[in-house]
């Protein structure tokens, strides 16, 4: 195989961490993952799986977000925020270094971070920086991101898929990949695979522990395959039947988490029949949730109760919130009641994931309520792409993980939401999502997103009836310190970490 | 033919049963050469029993999920298993096979029906109008099945009515083609000869002394065509166009399969399978119909 450690590597002398004292054995073989084929490489662009996973083996994040949300320093060791909520400082790390040799200084994170928000680069990450006044560097080691209003989440967003650190300066970010991360590209070849090697200066002494990772870009079906007979060490996106087939596999570990990613069927509520609150409720009293939950994740996916806002999210998440009980017959009354005793929809859905399984799954249980669903199955892309799914009247929208709740409440469910696909106008939703989006009490934040998902219990153009699970299998000659994790974004996971048994 | 009416009502029995006996010998030397071709015969009557009596004889409803039978393996309860959904993959295939059967055998019907026409008009009157017509079926034949289907299916909506028509298009030409042949050879024997010298009308020509010898060749091409669009249909399902879900429909029941292949392997298994066996049968009588040509020829 390409780019094994030799034979004399293979026997230098144990090295010891200086920050661990702990004995480091020598770097050895090469991590394999399978991912779908890149097409941009530019962080302002990237956003496939496979991009960002490329983006997280060559650059290093200012921090990082864990499987359970929380946030962890990277190149940043440490931050603090200001008393008024608007101004955070973040101290860099002394020892990082780029690829071509040159130190990272305060100067190249504000390059990275102005490039985002740079109109003429065109980045669909710029409205992420909006509240964002300006970013200054007192000295070499330290940022400071100024905001205009406080925003308790805008930590979220400098840890987001894109906010990669590259050097000031830095052009064509397609073709040349000069980052400070674990690994270095020593090849790209196109629709074929990514040959990485181990950065030998990798500023976190010690790591990566493998000497290199291959990307082999294939789709899911192949990569599953090779996996399963020791062509690929790591694959982590696979439709959930498949990943329970694997998980029989001797030879594999595989492991899931919850996510904050979600399927939401939705109504308009600016038009018959959804405009009627008892349609709305009818149909809620129609679905049976754990059933689509069960049929569509396979008990791999978290419970949802009809709000953006799941278990993922710990701390805001209200198991309790009052959802009207299952009841297809008093749904029927209810729609009779209502003046709709014949209902009948058309019902779009993107044709990938689990949404087909949902679509299939509500025309069935609707069904027992007297209601009728033809299901209209669309091609993803194109559905998104014309902004026809912000006009249908019922619809399946397929939402990515997010790292908080506050970008679905801002983006589809205030009045004004650049995504409010529901066309719902409801002020005192409104001023609940404002006030959890930037106060800096967190009490009070929390009691608004509880507030928020009685709202959308009780009455809501929504139904989400799951969280999707991340998951993720290895072949077992690999051992990863602290555990085999995969994050809510996939390609956001580091093999830094991963150790040849 | 006019002789015929002549007949006594007793030599018109002799005559059935001659023919009848003709055919029964026939048949029975089909079965010597090609006993596969007999099967496929029996085979294809076999799915169209099942697709017209199957839905009163299964007990379960084929877009009614159960969650309490989710992918169960072949039983007596369900012989062919149940799939993700809990629903029956037997009673799914049934259905599924009537929709395929009335779907590709009235586009088939339709576009041999058509093609006929065409075919033995052009052929006969031959000239510019022969010219012109063959030159458009040169074009339509020129393009790729599934692309032109895939181009309908997005002009006019995905929709089972389009792809009715996306195979009349294909097939009308191909049709057109091969009766268009046979008559070229027909209308220059004697007997067109003499009923043109007898005044007889072209409707009377065409139709009444022309299209007996043209239909041999005709059962032939249109089964192959029934074997072809049932590939077809098979093919789009499997694309999901043509078919909403929940609707059972092979194709599009091998398409939902393949993520369980490993868990249910029978979900994959059995549509397929049907797929395979409707096409193998279609193709075996068409072959065996063949023969029957052949023999009635060398007769």
């Amino acid at each position: 195989m390409l780019h094994r450690a030799s034979p004399a590597f293979a026997q230098t002398p144990p090295l010891v961490s200086s920050v661990s004292l702990r004995p480091l054995t020598a770097r050895a073989g090469v991590i394999r993952v399978g991912w779908e084929s890149v097409k941009r490489l530019d962080p302002a662009f990237a956003s496939s799986d496979s991009e960002i996973a490329f983006l997280t083996a060559v650059y290093d994040y200012l921090v990082d977000v864990t499987t359970t949300d929380a946030v962890a320093p990277r190149l940043a060791q440490s931050w603090q925020l200001s008393e008024d909520g608007r101004q955070y400082t973040f101290k860099l790390v002394p020892n990082a270094k780029f690829h071509d040799g040159s130190a990272l200084t305060a100067e190249d994170v504000i390059y990275s971070f102005n490039r985002l928000r740079d109109p003429a680069v065109g980045s669909p990450k710029i409205s992420l920086f909006d509240n964002l006044e300006n970013i200054g560097a007192p000295d070499d080691l330290t940022v400071v991101f100024t905001l205009r209003t406080t925003e308790p989440d805008f930590i979220y967003s400098i840890t987001d898929n894109s906010a990669v650190i590259v050097r000031a300066g830095a052009r064509n970010l397609d073709t040349e990949f000069i980052g400070t991360g674990p690994f270095k590209v020593e090849r790209y070849i196109p629709e074929d695979r990514t040959i990485f090697v181990a950065n030998e200066d990798y500023w976190q002494s010690g790591l990566p522990y493998a000497a290199g990772m291959e990307h082999r870009y294939l789709d899911s079906n192949a990569a599953i395959e090779a996996l399963r007979g020791g062509e690929l060490d790591v694959v982590l996106r696979m439709p959930n039947a498949r990943f329970i087939a694997l998980q029989n596999d001797p030879n594999l570990q595989t492991v899931t988490f919850p996510t904050s990613g979600h399927d939401a069927l939705r109504l308009r509520m600016d038009s018959p029949p959804g405009n009627d609150p008892r349609v709305r409720k009818a149909l809620k009293m129609a679905t049976n949730r754990e059933e689509i939950n069960a049929f569509a994740q396979l008990g791999l996916g978290s419970q949802g109760r009809d709000a953006p806002i799941g278990e993922f999210f710990a701390e805001y998440f209200d198991p309790e919130s009052p959802l009207p009980p299952y009841d297809p017959d008093g749904a029927r009354a209810l729609l009779a009641e209502a003046g709709y005793p014949d209902l009948t929809f058309e019902l779009f859905v993107p044709n990938t994931g689990t949404r087909p399984d949902f679509a299939v799954v509500i025309k069935d249980q609707w069904a027992k309520a007297g209601i009728t669903v033809n299901i209209n199955l669309v091609d993803e892309a194109t559905y998104y792409g014309d902004d026809g799914w912000l006009e249908v009247q019922l619809g399946i929208t397929g939402w990515g993980a997010r790292p908080s709740p506050q970008q679905y409440l801002d983006f589809s469910l205030k009045s004004d939401g650049k995504w409010n696909e529901s066309r719902i106008a409801d002020p005192e939703l409104d001023a609940l999502i404002v006030k959890a989006g930037t106060s800096v009490d967190r009490a009070e934040r929390i009691a608004a997103y509880k507030a928020i998902q009685r709202k959308l219990a009780e009455d809501g153009p929504l139904i989400i009836p799951y969280f999707f699970p991340t998951v993720g299998a290895a072949r077992k000659e690999w051992q990863f310190e602290g555990g085999f994790a995969v994050q809510a974004f996939p390609g956001r996971t580091n093999f830094s970490r991963a150790r040849q048994a | 033919m006019r002789a015929d009416a002549q007949l006594s009502k007793g030599d018109l029995i002799l005559t059935l049963r001659l023919s009848l006996l003709r055919r029964r010998r026939a048949l029975r030397r089909l079965w010597q050469d090609a006993p596969l071709s007999v099967l496929g015969g029996i085979g294809v009557i076999g799915f169209l029993l099942l697709a017209l009596i199957g839905p009163y004889l299964t007990p379960y409803n084929p877009i009614a999920n159960s969650f309490a039978d989710r992918n169960q393996a072949p039983s007596l309860a369900h012989p062919f298993g149940t799939d993700n959904f809990g629903r029956d993959i037997l009673s799914r295939i049934i259905y599924g096979g009537r929709n395929i059967f009335a779907l590709t055998g009235s586009a088939t019907l339709i576009a041999v029906g058509l093609g006929t026409v065409i075919g033995l008009y052009v052929g006969y009157v031959g000239s510019w109008l022969d010219q012109i017509a063959m030159r458009l079926t040169d074009a339509l034949l020129a393009l790729p099945s599934l692309l032109l289907t895939l181009v309908l299916l997005g002009a006019l909506g995905n929709s089972r009515f389009t792809v009715l028509l996306a195979i009349v298009i294909l097939y009308v030409p191909i049709v057109t083609r091969v009766v268009r042949s046979v008559v070229l050879d027909v209308k220059t024997k004697a007997y067109i000869e003499a009923a043109e010298i007898g005044g007889e009308s072209r409707f009377h020509i065409l139709f009444r002394e022309i299209l007996p010898a043209v239909l041999p060749t005709l059962a032939v091409e249109g089964a192959l065509r029934f074997s072809y669009a049932i590939f077809l249909v098979a093919s789009l399902g499997f694309l999901g166009l043509g078919v909403a879900r929940p609707e059972p429909d092979w194709g599009l029941m091998v398409s939902e399969a393949r993520d369980w292949y490993a868990l249910s392997p029978h979900m994959l298994f059995f549509p397929s399978a049907a797929i395979v066996a409707l096409v193998v049968c279609v193709n075996l009588m068409a072959d065996g119909l063949r023969r029957l040509l052949e023999y009635s020829e060398t007769d």
